[in-house]
């Protein structure tokens, strides 16, 4: 009885690892190192990496720069209607990417509700790189906030407290002690939010459209190549998951560069579970 | 409960080839994969078929990778009859024509009253990729009027045809070539430049049987009736497509 429960667990795990492994095999298996090297030298995939390592690195500066402190004080602090704020900030998890990019144009595209302002400006987004950059923003931003919230939570409040009886000011607790203690979990945030937004596909060629050099990504030109040159299409796909698998790596094994913090469990216990 | 669960799995596991071939099994549905273009005649001349809309050159991919598809309809001949040549399907043949025009949006933002206008004003065009017809149409558009700089003018290069009309009538984009007959179903909010009629290219539509078909009978009887039907002929001309 205990055996036969012990092979259904094996046969699943089996099964788990067979289906999600296939296709990452099979796409290795189709392009072989020597195409890889070439499908990655074609100007397609260089342009494509360039705009989408730009784009990206932007989306971060703007999601840590913005999210690191909303999400201390949304730790932090309870107040009304926190749980309500938290939901806005989580939805667009669950938005499909398409739902995304139609709302990303009619708020901020020409027609959209932002249009008449960012025309008087002289701004125009769709089609450029900040639109890019808005997409980004917009589906991978949540995967930080909500671990970075989780992070905090998880600091030992009596350590903030110590700081603060101690004369240090609220602002330099924050940089001291809390950022700090909750280092782990912000950098697997951020790790899953990068890797989220390496791959965006939706709502970017609804928002920014597809430009070689301009606005093609990663995902839109596996996308368009896919007919054109197989062999692109192919080479970058493989380029994309050891990129993604070093970045999931760097996040299993970030709690071991930084140490046995208390913030380490919570890494498992939260995150990567979406 | 164990027990629920081992059914539960059972009956999941059966009911997988059920989900892969759902419409094979009683009367025959027919499964066609059209070109973007026909996604508004199509259902209209028979809403019975389940229709696959997207570049012509996406489908014949899909096809070629052993897609389940009953029909081929191709925005351009190079696909049904590199098909054809790989024995993939039988024999095309064409059932109607179309033109391209400049596609813009009522709001006009750019203010285009002629297609040689591209060249002039900052426009932000919106074409498709070179290897879906309605790009590689495009292309030999502006080779015909000898406007092939208005090209550095062009945002963004868009998988189909769909795509191009969607950012058109979302007023993103200034202006767009797609087909005629995509104004239409859009027209409360984009307009159609015409194109003159010496640069326009031959855009010919092709449909055929595909090869590994297991609805052959009923799938060539659908092919006749978009040639012949006279109803479905009315139908795409009512649509603005050509006859031929």
């Amino acid at each position: 009885m205990k055996h036969a429960f012990n092979a259904v667990l094996v046969l699943a795990v089996a099964v788990a690892v067979t289906f999600l492994m296939l296709p990452i095999v099979a796409i290795f298996w189709q392009v072989g190192l020597d195409r890889l090297v070439d499908g990655l030298r074609s100007d397609i995939a260089r342009d494509a990496f360039r705009v989408t390592l730009k784009t990206n690195a932007i989306a971060m500066a703007l999601i840590l720069g913005v999210g690191t402190p909303a999400a201390y004080f949304l730790a932090t602090r309870r107040f009304p209607g926190r749980a309500l704020v938290v939901t806005i900030l989580e939805l667009p998890l669950v938005l499909p990417p398409a739902v995304a990019g139609i709302g990303l144009i009619f708020a901020f595209g020409r027609l959209g509700l932002l249009g008449e302002e960012l025309n008087a400006l002289g701004i125009t987004i769709g089609f450029t790189q900040v639109a890019v950059v808005f997409a980004v923003t917009f589906v991978a931003s949540p995967f930080y906030v909500r671990q970075a919230i989780a992070s905090f939570e998880s600091i030992d409040q009596t350590m903030l407290e110590a700081s603060r009886t101690l004369g240090a000011s609220p602002a330099k607790t924050f940089w001291r002690v809390a950022l700090p203690l909750a280092g782990g979990g912000l950098g697997a945030g951020a790790a899953v939010a990068l890797a989220r937004g390496l791959g965006e596909f939706g709502a970017t060629i609804m928002f920014a459209g597809s430009l070689q050099g301009v606005t093609q990504t990663v995902s839109t030109a596996i996308y368009q190549e896919f007919d054109v040159s197989l062999d692109a299409a192919l080479a970058i796909s493989a380029a994309l998951v050891l990129v993604s698998g070093a970045i999931l790596l760097a996040v299993k094994t970030l709690p071991l560069w930084t140490g046995s913090r208390s913030t380490s469990r919570s890494l498992f216990a939260r995150s990567a579970s979406t | 409960m164990r027990k629920t669960a081992a059914v539960l799995g059972v009956a999941l596991i059966a009911a997988l080839p059920q989900l892969a071939q759902a419409e094979t099994a009683s009367a025959p549905r027919l499964t066609i994969y059209a070109a973007a273009s026909l996604t508004e005649v199509f259902p209209r001349i028979d809403r019975r078929p389940a229709y696959n809309f997207a570049g012509s050159n996406q489908l014949a991919l899909q096809i070629r990778q052993g897609a389940p598809a009953d029909i081929f309809a191709s925005a351009a001949p190079s696909f049904a009859q590199d098909l054809y040549r790989e024995r993939r399907v039988e024999k095309p043949r064409t059932f109607a024509s179309n033109k391209l025009v400049l596609a813009i949006p009522r709001s006009n933002p750019a203010g285009l009253t002629s297609v040689f206008d591209l060249r002039r004003k900052s426009v932000k065009l919106v074409i498709g990729t070179a290897r879906v017809p309605i790009g590689a149409y495009t292309r030999q558009v502006l080779r015909n009027l000898g406007m092939t700089s208005v090209l550095s003018k062009v945002v963004s290069e868009e998988p189909d045809v769909k795509s191009i009309v969607g950012k058109i009538a979302l007023g993103e984009a200034d202006a767009g070539f797609v087909y005629r007959t995509d104004v239409q179903p859009v027209k409360d909010r984009v307009r159609a430049v015409p194109i003159p009629a010496w640069a326009q290219p031959k855009v010919r539509y092709e449909i055929a049987v595909v090869g590994s078909s297991r609805n052959k009978a009923a799938a060539r009887a659908w092919v006749r009736m978009v040639l012949m039907n006279p109803r479905a002929r009315r139908l795409l001309k009512q649509a603005g497509f050509g006859l031929r």
